[in-house]
């Protein structure tokens, strides 16, 4: 009882808090897909069918690991830094309650920005998606994965280190990570370890959910996935409960 | 008592000791002071009892039950007003203090009720419906305030309460800091304001090096000075060194004033002394008056450095 009051509590203030970001962070995701499915077809002397559908799908899971491995971090990393992390630690509630408060909160800030990028897509190569019914229960999935090992990296680095980290992941995803072109075309070190990296994982379940008639959606991604966001949400857990 | 702290001692991983055998309590409705130079081991102390710092050695307890053992009931028991400004951009004031009393658990007819006492008692009703992100950085120090009083717990922390709110809301602030304490909760109030605290506390400790180097009343502490009086003398610029003071008590010197303690007996002989070094041209002018807590403070603790536990409390805010 006490965790589900101060949990809708400290919903309302964090939303709050962040009421102002929304649509700053709508307007920055949009215009990330947007830059994806109209930049990318450049790098491309022809576009076939697989490419476009790698493209579309492609844009709203870096949509929603841009917010939640980069944007994220830097804003728990500033929170820390400043001191108001450590009084929201100090509130007397549960620190559960303020943990899934907060990821909830980022849930709200990363789900509108992969709508719009499956929208931006769909409108720019026409296409006519039929999406997979487990696509909501996925997307929430990829989003609460990408958050938790965000927060994850937030809570237990310094600010300084989180930083330089997140800068390095915005390159990893853009350029090394297989989200707008299938796994096959890295090299093989670099396959193996995508095949325990969350990202791919998280681009299989985000293109076999949106465009399941192209894509299969292999069980293992969804493994992949439950083993990081066990292991973000346990490691933040551990961060903000610890007495220093 | 209500709050016990015995033989408390902080070392952080780097060896800072910032915090040593520091033993202190508090009781219901009682207001203490905390005293010291920033990086004295102020904020160390109170984010131990609030549970977000695990002590390295002794006790803290309330209502004599073990607080390092539960740090989630120490919570639910303190209720604290950090240094740093609260997280409530974004918010405006009525919803920060609503929502502050709700997750102390009163309900919302009971926090409403507190909240207008509050906002009235401390001049703030022209910002209530405001988002904070456009207040001053005095008034959310005021709607901190209002965040941690609205429904206290058995003890109130207060760490600066008052830093940058404006001098006539000062006086309403502390007002409410007395309010709280008559109410039945003990209060712990952090600062380095000694004029304001002197007003203020019932009794008071003066850390210095993470140390109690000093605690009793304010008269008390006076007591120890020896001096009951002060004469303050204001040294003329073109005059090359300080008097020496006739006196055996402390002569404290801070830029161009010179502080010496008088017993209360030598006030003729003080003034006479002083009219001496007016007609000599030595001083501009002089004051005499009856010591202050400042001037045990001073005397007691001496220059202005940064001490480890800031430095500390700054690092370990930026690493993990």
């Amino acid at each position: 009882m006490q965790l589900l009051r101060s949990y809708q509590l400290l919903v309302t203030w964090q939303a709050l808090r962040k009421k102002a970001y929304l649509p700053l962070m709508m307007a920055v995701q949009t215009l990330f897909s947007l830059g994806i499915v109209l930049g990318y077809p450049l790098l491309f002397p022809t576009l076939d069918r697989t490419t476009i559908y790698l493209i579309a799908t492609g844009a709203p899971a870096i949509s929603m690991i841009t917010v939640g491995l980069v944007a994220l971090p830097q804003t728990v990393g500033e929170q820390k830094t400043e001191g108001s992390l450590a009084y929201m630690r100090s509130l007397p509630v549960p620190r559960l309650s303020y943990l899934v408060a907060d990821l909830t909160v980022w849930l709200g800030i990363v789900i509108p920005g992969v709508v719009l990028g499956v929208l931006v897509g769909a409108w720019r190569f026409g296409l006519d998606l039929q999406v997979s019914p487990l696509v909501v229960p996925a997307m929430l999935m990829v989003a609460l994965t990408a958050t938790c090992v965000g927060y994850a990296l937030a809570s237990t680095l310094p600010y300084m280190l989180t930083v330089i980290i997140t800068q390095a992941i915005v390159v990893f995803v853009f350029m090394f990570s297989p989200l707008t072109f299938l796994p096959s075309k890295l090299p093989a070190w670099l396959e193996t370890i995508h095949s325990i990296l969350p990202i791919q994982a998280m681009g299989e379940v985000t293109r076999g959910t949106i465009a399941p008639n192209e894509f299969g959606l292999p069980p293992g991604a969804f493994l992949v996935l439950a083993v990081w966001c066990v292991l973000g949400f346990g490691v933040t857990y551990a961060a903000m409960t610890r007495r220093g | 008592m209500l709050l016990q702290i015995e033989e408390l001692t902080k070392v952080y991983r780097t060896g800072t000791r910032a915090n040593d055998r520091i033993s202190l309590a508090v009781g219901e409705g009682e207001v203490f002071g905390l005293l010291g130079h920033n990086g004295a081991g102020k904020t160390t102390l109170v984010n131990q009892v609030v549970g977000l710092l695990r002590p390295t050695s002794g006790t803290i307890r309330i209502d004599g039950r073990d607080m390092i053992a539960d740090p989630g009931l120490a919570r639910r028991l303190c209720s604290f007003q950090a240094q740093a400004q609260v997280p409530i951009d974004g918010l405006t004031p009525r919803q920060a203090i609503d929502l502050l009393g709700q997750l102390r658990g009163s309900s919302k007819l009971e926090v409403r009720r507190r909240r207008e006492r509050l906002v009235d008692a401390l001049d703030l009703g022209e910002w209530l419906d405001i988002d904070a992100a456009r207040l001053s950085g005095g008034v959310k120090r005021l709607v901190a305030f209002a965040m941690a009083a609205v429904s206290p717990g058995r003890v109130v922390m207060l760490d600066e309460p008052t830093n940058d709110v404006d001098p006539v809301r000062r006086r309403l602030l502390w007002r409410q800091v007395r309010t709280l304490a008559d109410h039945g909760a003990a209060v712990l109030l952090v600062t380095h304001n000694v004029i304001e605290a002197e007003r203020s506390v019932d009794r008071l400790a003066i850390l210095d090096q993470g140390r109690v180097i000093a605690e009793g009343t304010s008269a008390e502490l006076k007591g120890r000075l020896g001096a009951a009086l002060r004469l303050e003398l204001v040294l003329s610029s073109d005059s090359a060194d300080a008097p020496i003071s006739p006196f055996p008590g402390s002569s404290v010197s801070v830029g161009n004033r010179l502080m010496v303690g008088i017993p209360m007996d030598g006030a003729g002989q003080a003034v006479t002394w002083a009219e001496s070094l007016q007609r000599a041209g030595a001083i501009e002018e002089f004051t005499l008056g009856p010591a202050t807590l400042e001037d045990v403070y001073v005397a007691l603790v001496g220059g202005v450095e940064t001490g480890p536990a800031e430095l500390e409390e700054a690092r370990s805010a930026t690493a993990a």
